[in-house]
Parts: C-alpha cells; sequence; structure tokens
C-alpha cells in the first residue's frame, strides 16, 4: 500500500508540473478566450486526484472499465470528396474525407506504388480551451503508418490518394477514432485494401485497466496503450505504449484491446454494408 | 445509367434462341447476405481463384475481399482446364478511374511541340475521371506508318479532343499514350473559324462554315453502342 501510495504522488508532482505552465499561459492570456472557471481550477483538480486514488470509482459517463463507448457511424458525408466517413465516439467527433487516386505533384519523384498523403487538422472549437489541439503534429505520420500496412499501394501506381482528417470535437481517444473512421472512408472511397483496420486505445489509472478513455480519464491516466488492428487477417499494423507498464499488464491490456478491436471492426462493417444497401439500384 | 442502342430487329422466339451467344452465365445472387466488405472471406482456394475486388491470402487457403461490394460467382471458362469459378466483388461504387496500360482514354491537347504532344486525360474507358491525368503522344506514336516523317502540327492542335490509348505508365510527369491505330486520333476539332470541323478524310477535315481544309490525324469512329455512365 505504502508503495502504492508513494507512486500515485510521484506521479501527482509530474502532473501539477505538466500542468502549471497551462494556467500560467491562461493567467497571462496567450492562448486566446478567457475562461471564466480559472479560479475553480486547482479547487476541482484536488477533487479529481481524490477520487483516481481510490479502488473502486466510477467513470463519469456511467460504463464499467472495460466497455468502449457507443459509436455512430456514417459513411458518404463530404459529396465532393472520391469517400469520407463520419464518427462520433461519446463526444469525440470526428470527419474523414479521402480524395483519390489522383495524379501526384509533378515534383514528386515516379513510383511503382501508390502514395499515401495524410493530414490531421483539429477545428479551433474541437478543445474545451480555444487554440490548437496538442499532438497534432505527429497525428498525422501516426495515420500514415496505421493505414500503409492495409492499403493495396500495387493496385493504383504513380498515383496519390490523399487523406484529410478533421476533428471536430475532442473528447479523448482522438487517435483511434480517427483511424477507425478513415479506414472507413478508404472503403467507401472503393480503394482497394487488405482488410478494415480498427483502433482501440487503452489507459492505465493506478492499477486499474480503463479503455477507450475520455480527454479527462487520459489526463490522468500513468499509461497508454493503442492497438490497430485488422480481424480477418489477426495483423496489427500499429502497436504505441507509453509510460510504465509490466509484462503481465501488457498482455492483459493486449487481450482487452484486440477483443475491442475485433468488435469495433464488426460495426465497421455493418456500417458499410448498411451504406451499401442504400446506395443499391 | 442510360443507353441508347440501334433498333432492333422484330421479336421472334425461335430466332433468339437460335442466335443467342454462348456467354458465362453470372450467377449474382442480390441479397444482404452477399454485400462484402474489405477483409470478408469469400471462399476457399481449392474452389475458387481470386477474381476483380479480391486477392488470396499469404497462406494461400482464403479469399479474401478488397472492397465493398457484391459478390458473384463466374463459372470457369469452358474452353480451359481450370476447373475452380472466379469469385469477384462487383463495387456499388467504383472509385475514381485511374489511366492502366491497354485502356482506351479520351484527352484533350494541351500543347503541341515539334516532338510530342501534350495532352489532359478526361475519361478512361467511357467514365470520366474527377481530376485529370497528364498524358503524352510522342511522334513515334502518332502513326503506324512512317513514323519518322509525321509532323506534329497536322496531327494535332490545341484544344482537340482525341481518342488514343495507354501505352504505358510513362515517368513521373505524364503518361504514355499513343493513336497508331485507324479508330484512334482526334474525334473533335474546331477550326481557325471557331466551327466544329467534319471529318472527310484520315489526314483532312473540313470547316463548315468558311470551306477551309485543315490536316489532323483523324480517328475512324466506327457504329458502336453508346453506354453512358456518370
Amino acid at each position: 500500500m505504502r508503495n502504492d501510495k508513494s507512486l500515485l504522488r510521484t506521479n501527482e508532482k509530474d502532473i501539477k508540473a505538466e500542468r502549471a505552465p497551462e494556467i500560467s499561459e491562461m493567467a497571462t492570456g496567450t492562448s486566446g478566450t478567457y475562461s471564466p472557471s480559472q479560479c475553480l481550477e486547482r479547487k476541482q483538480q484536488e477533487q479529481k486526484r481524490k477520487t483516481f486514488q481510490e479502488v473502486d470509482w466510477a467513470r463519469s459517463d456511467g460504463r464499467n472499465f472495460h466497455q468502449c463507448r457507443p459509436a455512430f457511424l456514417r459513411t458518404g458525408a463530404a459529396s465532393v470528396a472520391s469517400g469520407s466517413a463520419y464518427a462520433e465516439f461519446g463526444s469525440t467527433k470526428v470527419i474523414v474525407s479521402v480524395f483519390g487516386p489522383r495524379e501526384s505533384k509533378k515534383a514528386m519523384m515516379y513510383s511503382d506504388v501508390g502514395r499515401l498523403n495524410c493530414h490531421v487538422s483539429y477545428t479551433t472549437f474541437s478543445t474545451p480551451i480555444r487554440g490548437q489541439g496538442s499532438d497534432n503534429k505527429e497525428y498525422s505520420s501516426l495515420l500514415h503508418k496505421a493505414l500503409e500496412g492495409a492499403i493495396r499501394l500495387k493496385t493504383f501506381p504513380k498515383t496519390t490518394v490523399d487523406i484529410f482528417a478533421l476533428v471536430l470535437e475532442s473528447g479523448g481517444g482522438d487517435l483511434p477514432v480517427i483511424i477507425s473512421c478513415a479506414s472507413l472512408a478508404i472503403a467507401d472511397a472503393g480503394i482497394m485494401m487488405y482488410d478494415l483496420v480498427s483502433a482501440v486505445s487503452l489507459s492505465c489509472i493506478g492499477k486499474k485497466l480503463v479503455i477507450d478513455p475520455t480527454s479527462e480519464e487520459e489526463a490522468w491516466q500513468d499509461g497508454s496503450l493503442m492497438i490497430t488492428y485488422m480481424p480477418s487477417r489477426n495483423e496489427v499494423t500499429q502497436f504505441t505504449l507509453t509510460g510504465e507498464w509490466s509484462t503481465p499488464k501488457i498482455n492483459e491490456a493486449m487481450e482487452l484491446c484486440l477483443d475491442a478491436c475485433s468488435k469495433l471492426a464488426d460495426i465497421l462493417r455493418l456500417c458499410l454494408k448498411e451504406n451499401a444497401l442504400e446506395l443499391a439500384p | 445509367m442510360r443507353e441508347t442502342s440501334l433498333s432492333l430487329p422484330a421479336i421472334n422466339d425461335e430466332a433468339m434462341i437460335a442466335t443467342e451467344p454462348e456467354i458465362p452465365q453470372a450467377i449474382d445472387v442480390l441479397c444482404s447476405d452477399s454485400i462484402a466488405t474489405p477483409g470478408e472471406i469469400l471462399g476457399d482456394s481449392s474452389q475458387f481463384i481470386a477474381g476483380k475486388g479480391s486477392y488470396l491470402a499469404p497462406n494461400g487457403r482464403n479469399i479474401h475481399a478488397s472492397i465493398t461490394g457484391h459478390r458473384r460467382v463466374l463459372p470457369p471458362p469452358a474452353d480451359s482446364t481450370e476447373k475452380r469459378s472466379t469469385v469477384e466483388v462487383v463495387g456499388h461504387k467504383s472509385r475514381g478511374a485511374v489511366p492502366e496500360p491497354g485502356v482506351v482514354v479520351i484527352a484533350r491537347v494541351t500543347r503541341v511541340m515539334a516532338r510530342m504532344v501534350s495532352a489532359d486525360i478526361m475519361c478512361v474507358e467511357s467514365k470520366a475521371v474527377k481530376e485529370k491525368f497528364t498524358g503524352i503522344i510522342r511522334q513515334q506514336d502518332v502513326r503506324a506508318t512512317e513514323i519518322d516523317k509525321v509532323d506534329m502540327y497536322q496531327s494535332f492542335q490545341p484544344g482537340d479532343v482525341v481518342k488514343a490509348v495507354v501505352l504505358s505508365l510513362g515517368d513521373a510527369r505524364a503518361y504514355y499514350l499513343s493513336t497508331a491505330k485507324n479508330e484512334l486520333g482526334v474525334v473533335s476539332a474546331q477550326s481557325m473559324a471557331g466551327a466544329t470541323m467534319v471529318p472527310i478524310s484520315w489526314t483532312e477535315m473540313q470547316c463548315p462554315s468558311t470551306g477551309q481544309i485543315e490536316k489532323r490525324k483523324v480517328a475512324k469512329v466506327l457504329q458502336t453502342f453508346f453506354h453512358f455512365r456518370i
């Protein structure tokens, strides 16, 4: 117990250090709109810390720890694009449009296989504090790595497929939602793939493994695991691990994630089939 | 899908049975179960061959779908030793057209130079592309005979609509096209006066309003069924 408490305390300090610059930024007013809850911020943080320290705490949206958020998926959201999809996982809302295959830019060298160009951007109103979303610079390359293993690039040589993801509201677990939505959009565009790609992330808070975390739970996490999985082929295209993990914990977390990924892939397939039936002449 | 066809002969049951062509009948099961999504297993490799829109798994046992669409089984061709049927996925929403070697494309000429002509590919096999591709017709690919004596300025002019076949993927900048067949070449062109010209031979077109004759490499357009697909 003592070890656990000390572990928690050091983590609190880390989290405090992370939070401090944000508060000072807000005080000097560099980031934009004024948030009226500034003064209550510290008290709320104290309360939150206590909740996560307890052995049994309830998630704010009433799920249990191994339950994912309900998903709402639609294809054909943007008619100008070759393929598009809209996904809502709790309060995370993402729209992905796919253009292509189209001619590569003249400056690029000839390539035998197709090229993939991914871009992830956040709207200014997607986060509670108006302004740039965090970590979105590396999301573009992470999305690229997750998808390139699933697309049959040899079927469109010399051309480029452009994928643009726009996060309308960032409610936690953004990257897995972006990846799943992107694979749905690519399937909608009729581009040949090996399999649909589904992604699920998992947070480790204290000793608990919490699947599909919200942004609040992500802020208090000690470690995270994200798996991008192709269920029919039983292959993982991307595996991201942050924080401190012991081997049995990783095994348990992986099993949870892979199971959730398979179920999510079934939902993605159902969405594609429903939309296909609608379009059938 | 609009189809305009020539007038049909008088319907006579016996005549129709006699002239029915021998084509393999595709077994098309149109129910909700047969919509395949990428990655779904379509069949076993011992019973089927992977056709369009599907691929063979690395372990060599299963055939998976590659796109979303209806699952179709085609019987094996009668003349080969292959006993297995072909399973394919016919896309309900086909992806944008991409030029591939061997397909006929419609292009519009943008630049005419001494040894080659630059053209923007607008349609690939009767399907319009969403964004244009760049193609090149080289001097030696304009026609089949006397290829070193070709004058590019007397074969094409900027703005001409040309029917060509894709030779290869070419280089980074453009696809290589060829008009070296009777049915390939300029399909539609405007005269210097601005009127659409009428072809009078395989090298000449005439303006209907001024009577002026201009030289082009003209395509011989045969009577065909025109399928419009948007």
